[in-house]
């Protein structure tokens, strides 16, 4: 497992690999930016657990869903044990586009399934994924779908749209052009994610 | 997340690929026939045959084709297509070729067990040398009936029996004369595992000591039974190996040998640009291109000749010809249902 | 890399049987398919000039490796060389 990125943006300028993440945050907190990537899991978290409690989840389920103590959540709810840093630069990392959303969520976590859990609970978006015919079924899309959201049949690629959080990925990686992404916005109109 | 690896082992490749779903690609260098199906199959151009002529008649030390792993998808395309299974797919270290989602070329060459006579004619004639065929011989003893005696009395051991014996059935125990045992040879034996009573010792011997009789000359063979003339064995045909290519179909004298080949096609020949530089005649994996004689003294011929009976229309000839006088037309694919529209039209491609 | 025609002048005898060994120097010059050496050098992948053979148009070989084998001194090659387009 590797990943090597850099990215800028308007309040952050980042870069991490496996084993190191550095932020620097530029306007919002210049003096006592947050580097412990462990605060900003929890911020993350508290995040999810806000999102599942909308839908209307109990803390136990939220604590199952999460990973998480039964009492953290409870904290968490109630606005306690994690600082408002964390909590700002958790939701800047939401905020960010889907992919780097995706892969700050994974420098920090490590871990693919919980990576999966916090994106699919604090993105609300929806996608409407197509696979073109001029798919070979080379299963590299397969290999980069971080959300586990694409499997081959037919030697054909099929995208869950369910499990899609329009990190476009697959369709950069795609050796044929064949993914088409694009965000479904809420009063249905399609419109070009990119 | 993922990882792309290549290794060139002597001059075998494989192309590697980690993550959910690992795939590996081999190639086998002493299985290609350079053929060019693949480069012209690679929907990502990562495959570049290295030039078929130089590789058949030169020392080279590359492998018959690049692999670019940096473009290469791992998509199976050209393992599907082979039709020399020098380059097979992987995934999670199973064969694609076993898996009924991707398609296969329909090819295959069978020897029926019940007519085999063991003849080796297509173990001989087999190009790739793919066909092993073992066989054991009746007991010769069997196969013969007589008596034979000789009468050691009447023997000087003069050796022209066992000079003459065309069995070498016949044998002396020699030694040196001495004064108390004034002979040569102190003992002579027939080996009647060995005698097929032809009876040439009789008639060469010089004091008549043998007295044999054949009883198959004035009898016929009444006496011999058929399950002792009977030749067992086994064949065998190397499936990674064969190209499919007919030759043993063809020389097999009992028609014991069912062959399909891949594609169905022509071949023409420009004999007017063909200058008769055999480049082709050593490329073709299945020997089917011949320089041909002429019928008459002082006759011409055709510069080359392919006899199609052998041809599985590759194209390694049309790709050796370095005067492009070959054009291999492939008009068919012999192949399971091709399951994807993109593969399909892959698969298309290749006719031309 | 790719493979390539390479010549070896030093081991060179001059006797010309690469010139019309190859097959596309016979396709291009009639005199040469008769087994004669050719009076123009235009389209000729290689010639013998000065008793030693010398590349004249390398591009126009089909790496075919008639040549090759023709040579009784290895003194024409077919080998990896630095492709030049």
């Amino acid at each position: 497992m590797c990943f090597k990125y850099t990215s800028i943006y308007k309040h952050f300028y980042i870069i991490f690999d496996d084993n190191y993440i550095y932020i620097e945050y530029i306007s919002v907190i210049n003096t006592h930016g947050v580097h412990m990537p462990k605060h900003i899991i929890s911020g993350l978290k508290y995040l999810a657990a806000v999102e599942l409690r909308k839908k209307g989840r109990n803390q136990r389920e939220i604590a199952a869903e999460l990973d998480m103590d039964r009492s953290t959540v409870s904290h968490y709810l109630n606005g306690r044990n994690v600082s408002w840093n964390s909590i700002e630069i958790a939701t800047v990392i939401r905020n960010t586009c889907p992919k780097d959303f995706l892969a700050l969520t994974y420098a920090l976590i490590k871990d693919k399934d919980k990576t999966r859990t916090i994106i699919k609970t604090c993105l609300d978006k929806k996608y409407d994924c197509k696979v073109k015919t001029s798919c070979i079924g080379c299963g590299i899309c397969v290999d980069a779908c971080m959300m586990n959201s694409i499997v081959l049949d037919d030697l054909k690629a099929q995208i869950d749209p369910y499990w899609c959080c329009g990190c476009l990925i697959c369709g950069e990686m795609c050796p044929t052009n064949s993914i088409e992404i694009k965000e479904v916005k809420n009063d249905g109109e399609n419109r070009d994610d990119r | 997340m993922m990882e792309k690896t290549e290794m060139i082992g002597d001059k075998d490749i494989s192309v590697e690929r980690t993550g959910a779903e690992a795939r590996k690609l081999n190639f086998k260098n002493e299985l290609c026939g350079s053929c060019g199906i693949c480069e012209k199959i690679c929907p990502v151009d990562a495959i570049e045959v290295n030039p078929t002529g130089a590789m058949v008649r030169t020392e080279q030390e590359s492998s018959k084709l690049e692999i670019d792993e940096n473009k290469c998808v791992l998509c199976g395309m050209c393992s599907c297509i082979c039709p020399y299974d020098a380059l097979d797919l992987e995934i999670k270290g199973k064969t694609i070729k076993e898996s009924d989602e991707y398609p296969h070329l329909l090819k295959s060459s069978e020897i029926d067990e019940d007519k085999c006579i063991y003849c080796k004619a297509c173990e001989t004639a087999c190009p790739p040398g793919a066909i092993t065929i073992a066989r054991e011989l009746p007991d010769r003893s069997k196969l013969v009936s007589g008596e034979i005696e000789i009468d050691k009395e009447t023997c000087i051991k003069c050796g022209v029996c066992e000079e003459m014996c065309p069995a070498e059935a016949i044998e002396l125990d020699y030694k040196f004369p001495t004064s108390d045992d004034p002979t040569i040879a102190s003992n002579i034996n027939i080996d009647k595992d060995k005698c097929v009573y032809c009876l040439v010792c009789k008639k060469a011997c010089p004091v008549d000591a043998i007295k044999g009789v054949c009883r198959l000359c004035s009898y016929g063979d009444y006496d011999i039974k058929a399950e002792d003339a009977e030749i067992k064995g086994s064949s065998d045909i190397n499936e990674e190996v064969c190209v499919n290519c007919g030759w043993c179909k063809d020389i097999c004298p009992v028609e014991g040998i069912k062959v399909t080949k891949p594609f169905e096609g022509t071949v023409d020949i420009n004999q007017e640009s063909c200058q008769g530089c055999e480049t082709c005649v050593m490329a073709c994996p299945c020997n089917a291109i011949s320089f041909p004689e002429t019928e008459e003294m002082g006759g011409i011929s055709e510069k080359i000749h392919i006899d199609e009976k052998y041809c599985i229309y590759c194209g390694a000839c049309e790709k050796a010809c370095p005067v492009d006088a070959i054009d291999v037309k492939r008009t068919k694919i012999h192949s399971t249902p091709v399951k994807s529209k993109s593969w399909e039209k892959a698969f298309e491609s290749i006719k031309n | 890399m790719t493979i390539g025609l390479v010549i070896y002048p030093e081991l060179c005898h001059g006797c010309g049987n690469c010139v019309v060994a190859c097959p596309i120097n016979s396709l291009r010059s009639p005199e040469v398919a008769g087994g004669k050496g050719p009076t123009e050098d235009v389209d000729m992948v290689m010639m013998v000039d000065d008793g030693v053979i010398d590349l004249k148009n390398p591009n126009h070989c089909g790496k075919c490796g008639t040549c090759v084998e023709s040579c009784p001194v290895n003194a024409i090659r077919l080998e990896q060389v630095e492709e030049t387009e």
